[in-house]
């Protein structure tokens, strides 16, 4: 297990080399110009070469590139675990990563953790009975939740529950920004909340945490359901299921069995939902004004904020090779065959 | 049965997860599309409107315009003509020496608890000539007041020390001398980028790579000696100021302000309506008029110095030849501009400077709409019908931002469907806001531009004038269509150096007259600063950042 665990992060850090290098040197290759970004519409001719000195990019790009990777003397870089400062905010990247990731992470890891929980059961009564009354209204809700948009799903939420019903907080982020936030530990609000024991906190942060969470599950849910029904009803139909049936095992222990076997490729599923899906956090983000990782990736392209958008392209990247990793381990647990 | 339990018992635990009552009172909770992103205005983010709402809530400039009553929605107007002391108390000036004397305010204290001295203005214009921020705005604005020294030489090897441009006389008085004669002095004083550090919290806060503290200025905190001081600072998230209880002008109102990022502007206009929010902006016209009608919500505004225009490049034929530039001002769809992009709030701009700004005269030369007489003056450039137009494919484009096509591609639209009507066929080409601006400004090569970022924070028509409209040789800054008139640059020379204000309000008039004239761009809308909070607020004021005055809000009960 040792030696599978050591190739695959090896093969992890291969992949993130690789794309450091790509990554440099695409961002650099797009027809636009971060100093007139930067110095501004009305900026003089004077301003913008100011900016452009004090940004590094009057200088060669192979010079940039050594410098980003901390190979120069006296420069800090990639070898040093420095991915730089924000051109626009002028902080250090890793501390605003460090800042903004765990908003995404806490809210997609609730809400795959909640979609799985809620889908595999799900799933499995719909395999049961292959188009009886939970297998249509399932296939009715998974067809209803994936035809339209996550975010247009989220302000309908905010409109329902928010505005008319009243029973969920204002979408201004990930507390009532009134309040005092707990003292910042680990990032997420509710483990940080709980740590300082600060119930009102966690409270807060639950409440608030409620309709993104909702939103995600509502759309999330549908694709996995489907793809446990379908293994499930395949694995049902398969010799050993068959074979278990008439050697008289209880439906439970076949269930068991089945499941075990069904469940592989709904991880892949989630495996690679969940990478999509934090690249891709701005719209939810956006709607419940959330500053996670996806809208500062946006916002550090819109503005070319190169450090940025290099760190965050290496930081989401190594969070899936992560979560694959996790999946890979997982997998082997199921299928012990794979280690080889 | 089972499933009506469950909705009941999720029902009744909502009351334990709701949060306690939105603050009341002397907070304020303001939606904004976005918080500063840095606070230091010689920084990276000085552009952006959303992070100078930061540093000019805390920190104030030498001198400001008086409040001036205000217009029929409630919003109160400054009077441009006229200058009030604010941490200066006094000035003279001596024409013989250029020199200004400013006797300065005495007990003056910043958050960090220091007193303000002549120490600290002479701090902040030598880190403005220093050079040393990313936009080195503080000395773009020293150099646009002629202040000695604040020159181009300080890029080219000239010196960056202050020297004695700027002199101390004693803890309260200073004295800067100018290299010229200059009538936007005290104008270019009123802008955030010249309001004066605390120098003792800045050089406490220097390192030997970063003397003047830029580092800190930005991300941790703009030390100056405004109303309010930052509590607590999450970018991309929130921004809390508190008031500065040692305030010179007072104490504020309001006790303490969150700006909350809320990107969706329809939730910005839910949570208010839903009274948990106090002020709002940035809104859809839809929006405003939505809120508007809403009960305990006011929706008020102003037209400022917002604009939308059409810049055509005086250096890229065919917008060379003045008549074919006059039809296609005539063929401008103004009215159907501003019911598409401003449910019809916007008005049409009869002149190339908002109405605002001191020395404002309303040109004679007018281009409403009339095809006819467009097509008429098509022909007499040499292009009957639009034919021989044909020869100029890559000029015939116009660009704009593509970040803001959602509204600023409708109204290109509407302006190429009104040009085909007489016969003047051209493309859209949108262009990331970065390749834009490149263009734009760097290159100078887009040869038609739509664009609504023309705001002068000097509201004066002679500080607009060297802005946009003056060429580079005669000291022009950000002439964005190569417009170039020797009359025009002359008349701006002694406007700015005429110091009689009888003598120099012809000059300014002359300007005014010759720019729309010549159509150095093309005038489209005036639009509306516009702002949705609480009928329990009031106080708002404009001023030509476009940036509220917390100080200025009176919140009641």
């Amino acid at each position: 297990m040792i030696g599978f665990v050591s190739r695959r992060l090896a093969t992890a850090l291969v992949q993130l080399v690789g794309l450091a290098l790509v990554v440099f040197f695409a961002i650099r290759l797009l027809p636009a110009d971060p100093v007139a970004r930067l110095v501004g519409l009305n900026a003089s001719r004077d301003a913008y070469l100011t900016a452009q000195r004090s940004l590094g990019l009057d200088r060669p790009v192979a010079e940039q590139f050594g410098s980003y990777l901390g190979v120069l003397p006296g420069s800090s870089g990639l070898l040093q675990g420095d991915f730089g400062r924000s051109w626009v905010t002028g902080d250090p990247v890793a501390q605003e990563i460090g800042r903004v990731l765990p908003i995404t992470l806490e809210l997609i890891t609730v809400s795959f953790v909640l979609a799985f929980l809620v889908s595999v059961p799900l799933g499995m009564i719909c395999a049961i009975r292959p188009g009886g009354a939970a297998d249509r209204a399932t296939f009715a809700y998974s067809l209803f939740a994936g035809s339209q948009p996550e975010f247009w799903w989220g302000l309908l939420f905010i409109f329902v529950f928010f505005a008319e019903l009243g029973w969920a907080p204002a979408p201004l982020g990930r507390l009532d920004p009134m309040s005092t936030p707990p003292a910042v530990v680990t990032g997420f609000i509710t483990v940080d909340s709980l740590l300082a024991g600060n119930m009102a906190a966690f409270r807060d942060g639950v409440h608030h945490l409620m309709l993104p969470v909702l939103t995600k599950v509502f759309v999330l849910s549908g694709p996995i359901v489907k793809m446990v029904r379908q293994n499930m009803v395949r694995v049902m139909a398969s010799d050993y299921v068959l074979f278990a049936q008439a050697s008289g095992l209880t439906p439970g222990r076949i269930a068991r069995i089945a499941l075990k076997n069904a469940l592989a490729p709904a991880l892949t599923l989630l495996g690679v939902l969940y990478g999509y899906i934090l690249g891709g956090a701005v719209l939810i983000e956006t709607v419940f004004s959330l500053g996670g990782i996806g809208s500062y990736a946006v916002r550090s392209v819109l503005a070319f904020d190169y450090p940025a958008i290099q760190a965050v392209v290496l930081v989401i990247a190594a969070v899936s090779l992560l979560v694959y990793l996790v999946l890979d381990l997982l997998h082997a647990a199921l299928d012990p065959r794979l280690v080889g | 049965m089972r499933f009506k339990g469950l909705a009941a018992a999720a029902l009744a635990a909502l009351p334990l997860l709701a949060p306690p009552a939105a603050g009341q009172g002397t907070q304020l909770l303001y939606l904004a599309e976005d918080v500063p992103a840095g606070l230091d205005y010689d920084g990276p983010a000085v552009t952006v409107n959303t992070s100078q709402v930061g540093f000019i809530n805390m920190m104030d400039t030498l001198v400001d315009y008086p409040i001036a009553g205000e217009n029929d929605e409630g919003i109160r107007r400054l009077d441009f003509s006229r200058f009030e002391g604010r941490l200066a108390e006094s000035w003279d000036y001596d024409a013989a020496t250029l020199t200004w004397t400013f006797r300065l305010r005495q007990g003056v204290k910043s958050c960090a608890g220091n007193t303000f001295t002549a120490d600290d203005v002479i701090y902040t214009l030598a880190r403005g000539k220093s050079v040393s921020g990313t936009a080195p705005i503080n000395w773009f604005l020293g150099s646009l007041a002629s202040i000695a020294g604040f020159d181009r030489g300080v890029f080219t090897g000239g010196s960056r020390e202050l020297g004695d441009a700027v002199e101390k006389v004693d803890d309260h008085t200073i004295r800067i001398r100018q290299s010229a004669s200059n009538n936007l002095f005290l104008t270019v004083l009123t802008v955030y980028s010249m309001a004066p550090f605390d120098s003792v919290e800045m050089r406490k806060n220097a390192t030997p790579e970063d003397p003047w503290s830029h580092t800190y200025a930005n991300t941790v905190n703009a030390a100056g000696f405004g109303p309010y001081c930052l509590e607590r600072w999450v970018k991309g998230d929130e921004f809390v100021l508190r008031a500065n209880p040692d305030y010179y002008r007072g104490r504020p109102q309001i006790d303490r302000v969150v700006i909350k990022r809320v990107p969706q502007s329809a939730n910005r206009a839910l949570t208010l309506r839903s009274g948990q929010a106090q002020l709002t902006q940035r809104l859809t016209a839809r929006e405003f008029e939505q809120l508007s009608r809403a009960r305990g919500v006011r929706v008020a505004g102003i037209f400022g110095n917002e604009t939308l225009l059409m810049g055509l490049n005086w250096r890229t034929p065919p917008f060379d030849n003045p008549k074919l530039r006059q039809a296609i001002a005539l063929a401008m769809p103004l009215q159907q501009l501003s019911r598409i992009g401003y449910a019809g709030q916007a008005r049409p701009w009869e002149a190339h400077f908002t109405e605002v700004l001191n020395g404002y005269v309303r040109p004679e030369a007018q281009y409403p709409q009339n095809l006819d007489r467009a097509r008429q003056l098509l022909a007499e450039a040499g292009y009957p019908g639009g034919r021989g137009l044909e020869a100029f494919p890559d000029a015939l484009r116009l660009s704009f931002t593509a970040e803001r096509e959602s509204y600023l591609g409708p109204l290109a639209t509407a302006i190429q469907s009104a040009l085909r009507d007489i016969g003047v066929p051209i493309q859209l080409d949108p262009l990331p806001q970065t390749q834009f601006a490149d263009r734009r400004m760097v290159k100078k090569d887009l040869p038609m531009s739509l664009s609504d970022t023309e705001k002068p924070v000097g509201p004066d028509v002679v500080y607009a004038t060297r802005l946009f409209f003056v060429s580079p040789q005669a000291g022009g800054v950000n002439n964005i269509t190569n417009y170039s008139n020797p009359e025009l640059d002359r008349l701006f020379g002694e406007a700015q150096t005429e110091p009689d204000p009888a003598r120099r309000a012809p000059l300014v008039n002359q300007i005014q007259q010759i720019v729309q004239r010549d159509l150095a761009w093309i005038p489209l809308l005036e639009t509306r600063t516009q702002w949705a909070f609480s009928d329990r607020l009031s106080g708002l004021t404009w001023h030509p950042d476009n940036s509220l005055r917390l100080f200025e809000l009176r919140l009641a009960p």
